[in-house]
């Protein structure tokens, strides 16, 4: 049998005085969460985007040259942990992410080196396709690649036409095929890069015998903060590794997730204000019920405990909530508003649920500790007599 | 959160009969136009364990605040009241709110029962461990005075007499020493305001009961009327000798103001 002054009881007795409260909770933790979750699919992009760094790192000339120079490509070759390192010859296709359109690296290599990176990366030809033909306007994309472009085998993936001229392709190139694998990957063949972007600079593409060594390779040849300390020269090549990526993308990014910091805190901050003052109204209309029972013999730290109880259940069940509907909403989203457009967004982001945290402990904390302040100066005779 | 009442703290009460005593009382307040103000001024009495005492007087004559500080609600200015041989009028805030819970019950001029709760719910909140027993107990009181079938029904369900009556059922769950009433029947027509007061009547044979009123028909059946003026005790008797006295000055008052 449940004690008539718990926190479930009031609940259930007075939804119109907790349903706009635990609504306004709901809200705010909807609010923070989606947004975080968007900001965050930016990088989600940028990891997806770049997933093959996991497997190879790209070795490229500065401008220069249009090749590696050899002395750069011996010392890659003669580290023991480097299992290959290929010739490559790339040009761009144009993709659609939360930030605008990018360039995706369409790799030209040959048919026995690309065979070799696609067993590598666990990718495989889907039926109904074919291989890039050697020499021709030819390539193949992977699943997600062709859902973000929405095109299909026989469509044209890159020409002169392209918005923004990103693939910088003088004619127009073929999908003749679509890969099914865990990262995002294209190719064509060698041959036609070599003859068609002449200008384009020739890259080497690096695996390494244990795929776990390839962090640590990358940081000995061009650590990511401190690049002429790596045995590579940052004046004659450019290291293309998943570390260096990430680390620029971020770092290009870090005043966009500084403003959101800042943003979520003073929405945080405004909402804990509107939630304690909210309180503050209840408690000022249940003030005859806390005169009465501090007359009849309940301490005020026993009341406090209850606001306390009430409060913090109140505050967490509406944070529950609203992480609940912002994940069947952002589920909702991912299905009929990125997935179809190719764009990438995580329900699940842990991190975007960890920055609303501070909501239900912030109208506590306010909630609490002003009707603390309010129940220290309880007289009930003034309360009682009032009425 | 659920909260449960005190439990007792081991509070040193002698019991001397549970006599409750005030001595040299005095209560003052600044009021409006920033005087000092006395709501009572040096009152000293004692009140007898088991005993029915009804408090009256005009309006503003310190009743309520007598009650008020007899109950611990209030803190003298002067002076101290004390339950037993423990003085409260210095003790902390807990310690006389655990008095209230263990020794005292409330009836107010409303009932002040909490709107979302059942009759029965509203009764075990002022038992000293809500629960089941509680409300065994709780409906044991109903039935005695009457009330049963009003067990599941919400305060807005009932009429002000039976509201009142809830109240009354409140202030006895706790087994309290003294049970005081803050004119319980004023907002109530005479037939209520007499089963209120047939109800706290119920409680004298455990205790000792005070009541404030304006209405010395709700105290007839008092032991002991103590009459208030100027925030002193001008009177003290059976309700016959209250009523003698008053009859008496009122009849000099409209005999002084004849002869002017």
């Amino acid at each position: 049998m449940r004690n008539p002054l718990s926190a479930i009881t009031y609940f259930q007795r007075n939804p119109g005085k907790v349903l706009p409260m635990g609504f306004v909770i709901v809200l705010s933790v909807f609010l923070i969460a989606s947004v975080a979750t968007m900001v965050n699919s930016i990088d989600l992009t940028i990891s997806t985007i770049y997933g093959y760094t996991n497997y190879y790192t790209y070795a490229v000339p500065q401008r220069v040259t249009l090749r590696v120079p050899p002395d750069q490509l011996a010392v890659i070759r003669k580290d023991p942990r480097t299992d290959r390192t290929i010739d490559a010859s790339i040009f761009f296709t144009s993709i659609k992410t939360v930030f605008g359109r990018f360039p995706f690296v369409v790799l030209g290599v040959t048919d026995d080196n690309r065979d070799y990176l696609m067993k590598r990366v666990g990718t495989e030809l889907l039926p109904g396709g074919r291989m890039p033909a050697e020499g021709m306007p030819e390539a193949v994309l992977s699943e997600p690649i062709a859902a973000n472009k929405r095109v299909k085998v026989g469509d044209i993936i890159a020409s002169p036409n392209d918005p923004g001229g990103i693939s910088g392709s003088p004619i127009p190139v073929r999908l003749v095929g679509i890969l099914k694998g865990p990262i995002w990957i294209a190719f064509t063949s060698k041959s036609f890069v070599d003859m068609t972007f002449l200008t384009s600079p020739r890259s080497v593409i690096f695996t390494t015998k244990k795929p776990g060594d390839l962090l640590a390779l990358n940081d000995d040849l061009m650590p990511t903060q401190h690049r002429d300390r790596g045995r590579l020269s940052p004046a004659k090549v450019q290291l293309l590794s998943r570390q260096n990526l990430i680390y620029e993308l971020r770092d290009s990014l870090s005043s966009m997730y500084l403003i959101m910091t800042i943003v979520n805190g003073m929405v945080i901050f405004v909402i804990a204000l509107m939630s304690g003052m909210l309180s503050n109204i209840y408690f000022t209309q249940r003030l005859a019920e806390f005169a009465v029972l501090a007359a009849i013999g309940y301490q005020r730290s026993q009341l406090l405990w209850r606001v306390v109880g009430e409060t913090l259940l109140l505050t967490l069940a509406g944070w529950a909530a609203g992480a609940v509907v912002t994940f069947m909403a952002l589920s909702y989203m991912k299905g009929s508003v990125f997935e179809p457009r190719g764009l990438l967004i995580n329900p699940h982001d842990l991190f975007a649920y960890k920055y609303t945290i501070p909501i239900p402990i912030s109208i506590t904390l306010f909630a609490v500790a002003t009707i603390a302040v309010r129940l220290s100066r309880l007289d009930p005779v003034s309360i009682i007599e009032r009425r | 959160m659920a909260i449960s009442p005190v439990v007792a703290r081991g509070m040193q009460v002698v019991d001397e009969g549970g006599v409750l005593a005030c001595e040299e009382v005095s209560l003052a307040y600044v009021d409006g136009s920033r005087r000092l103000t006395y709501a009572l001024r040096d009152v000293s009495l004692t009140l007898e364990p088991k005993r029915f005492y009804g408090i009256m007087g005009p309006s503003g004559s310190g009743k309520s605040s007598l009650l008020y500080v007899l109950s611990g609600l209030k803190r003298p200015t002067d002076g101290t009241a004390r339950f037993g041989t423990f003085r409260y009028s210095n003790q902390s805030d807990g310690e006389v709110t655990c008095l209230r819970r263990e020794q005292f019950g409330f009836v107010f001029q409303q009932s002040f029962l909490l709107p979302y709760l059942s009759v029965l719910e509203n009764i075990e909140v002022a038992a000293p461990k809500p629960g089941t027993e509680a409300r065994r107990r709780a409906q044991e009181y109903l039935n005695q005075l009457g009330m049963n079938g009003l067990e599941r029904k919400l305060p807005s369900e009932l009429s002000g007499g039976e509201r009142q009556r809830v109240a009354v059922v409140r202030a006895m769950m706790n087994d309290p020493a003294v049970i005081f009433a803050d004119e319980p029947t004023a907002a109530l027509d005479r037939m209520n305001g007499h089963r209120v007061i047939d109800a706290l009547a119920h409680w004298r044979q455990r205790g000792t009961l005070v009541v404030v009123t304006h209405d010395p028909e709700m105290v007839a059946d008092a032991d002991e009327v103590l009459h208030l003026r100027d925030g002193q005790v001008d009177e003290r008797g059976t309700p016959a000798e209250i009523a003698l006295a008053e009859a008496q000055r009122a009849t000099a008052a409209t005999v002084g103001s004849g002869n002017r």
